[in-house]
């Protein structure tokens, strides 16, 4: 589909784009929730690439759990990790990757 | 944080619920949680055997007529790999819930393993119910930091030079291992192919093989 | 250090030490099944999330993780949510399981 040849200003929403893209390095936050959390503490602090942007955005799942079905919705990722960095004695092959997906407010660029 | 592992429930004797005292706890439980709701109107009794037809109706077999497809039909491979969900329901395979399909295709360079270490998360609607390793905690708590020695347990030996890549399922997303084709199918029929697609090879945990135990390269 | 009892979760066992896989499986008894549908039910509905699930069950604790099985870990989870959320209460429901065991007790034989 081709843009229309004269100019549109369209402000997207607060959060409506991702703020990550294919081939960005992240890095994991390390905080600690209490309650439920769906980023595993194995990956707390590490640093991957996105492989992947998952579309549309979606529900924070951490926030889903506590039955509003609702909350904020943000994009969600797909992230490679090097099983080198994420295992300090990992026993296969350095190019074994771990692949898992994280939302938006678990990470930063680095 | 150490816990013990859970275990797979003892098998029952009885079909029927209505023998005598042989109903457990969690089965009255069930019983009761399920009328009341009903009673209340919050669902209908039919919703539930239809779900159960439902159930019934997932097996691995829509998982081995989609790999099937995909090794004949190389616009549909290209399809299931850009949108997993969307070529399955071409085949008539919906998905009841919210879940996207991600098809991890296995090469000559990267091998595809499926895990879910917070729970279970699987492609459900495409695959049926998992099995009760995929569950328990020795698969959950080792495929994502030693998946050659897991693989190797199921006999599944991975040559040095390949790349694993181990999928961790917790969102949204659930995976589908697209296996490679065996050597020698050049002869089969849709149906042939789909027949030697497994469950665990569409998780990850072994190749697909040719009838007789030929293991792909 | 009692504080990781609570920031981690029973189930987040990603790279524990654990034994042998033993490629073990069940058929589903028909309860089990009743259970499983009970969930996709409920999850339609939005009266029971599937993350929320996920929570009610992490927030068994360890002990019961461990000793219950799956689908009973699924239902007493439910039942709780369920008190939770004022949709039950748990006299309706012990009144009403003590009917259901009566009710199977006094059945006559096949």
């Amino acid at each position: 589909m081709q843009s229309p040849s004269f100019q549109l200003r369209i402000v997207p929403a607060l959060q409506e784009q991702p703020a990550f893209c294919v081939g960005d390095v992240v890095r994991v936050l390390s905080r600690s929730p209490v309650g439920h959390y769906r980023v595993p503490q194995y990956l707390r602090g590490h640093i991957g690439r996105i492989d992947a942007v998952l579309d549309p955005s979606a529900v924070d799942n951490e926030e889903e759990g506590y039955g509003r079905n609702a909350g904020s919705k943000r994009h969600y990722y797909r992230i490679s990790f090097p099983m080198l960095d994420v295992w300090p004695h990992y026993a296969g092959e350095p190019q074994d990757n771990l692949l898992i997906e994280v939302f938006e407010t678990w990470l930063e660029k680095v | 944080m150490e816990h013990s592992s859970d275990h797979a429930p003892h098998a029952h004797d009885h079909d029927e619920i209505a023998i005598a005292g042989h109903a457990g706890y969690y089965e009255i439980m069930e019983t009761a949680v399920r009328e009341l709701l009903v009673d209340r109107g919050l669902f209908g009794a039919d919703e539930i055997r239809h779900q159960i037809e439902v159930l019934d109706s997932r097996t691995p077999a829509l998982g081995a007529a989609v790999v099937a497809r995909a090794w004949l039909d190389p616009a549909f491979r290209s399809r299931l790999l850009a949108n997993g969900r969307a070529a399955c329901e071409e085949l008539g395979v919906t998905f009841y819930d919210d879940t996207q399909l991600i098809v991890l295709e296995n090469t000559a360079t990267v091998h595809n393993l499926i895990v879910c270490t917070l729970c279970s998360c699987y492609p459900r609607p495409l695959l049926g119910l998992p099995p009760d390793w995929y569950k328990l905690k020795p698969y959950r708590a080792r495929a994502v930091i030693e998946p050659r020695a897991v693989l190797a347990e199921f006999g599944t030996v991975i040559a040095d030079d390949v790349e694993i890549r181990v999928s961790d399922s917790t969102a949204m997303v659930r995976y589908l291992v697209l296996p490679r084709r065996p050597d020698g199918t050049d002869s089969y029929s849709e149906q042939q192919l789909a027949a030697l697609v497994t469950r665990d090879s569409m998780i990850g945990v072994i190749p697909v093989l040719l009838k007789n135990g030929v293991q792909a390269p | 250090m009692s504080s990781v009892l609570v920031s981690r979760l029973p189930n987040d066992i990603g790279g524990d030490p654990a034994g042998r896989v033993e490629q073990v499986d069940h058929v589903l008894e028909p309860w089990e099944k009743r259970c499983h549908a009970l969930a996709d039910v409920l999850d339609f509905h939005k009266i029971i999330n599937t993350e929320e699930k996920r929570r009610g069950v992490e927030a068994l604790g360890s002990e019961m993780i461990g000793k219950l099985s799956y689908y009973e870990r699924w239902i007493v989870a439910f039942a709780n949510i369920l008190f939770q959320k004022g949709i039950l209460t748990p006299a309706q429901l012990a009144f009403k399981m003590a009917e259901v065991e009566k009710r199977w007790t006094c059945a006559s034989p096949p």
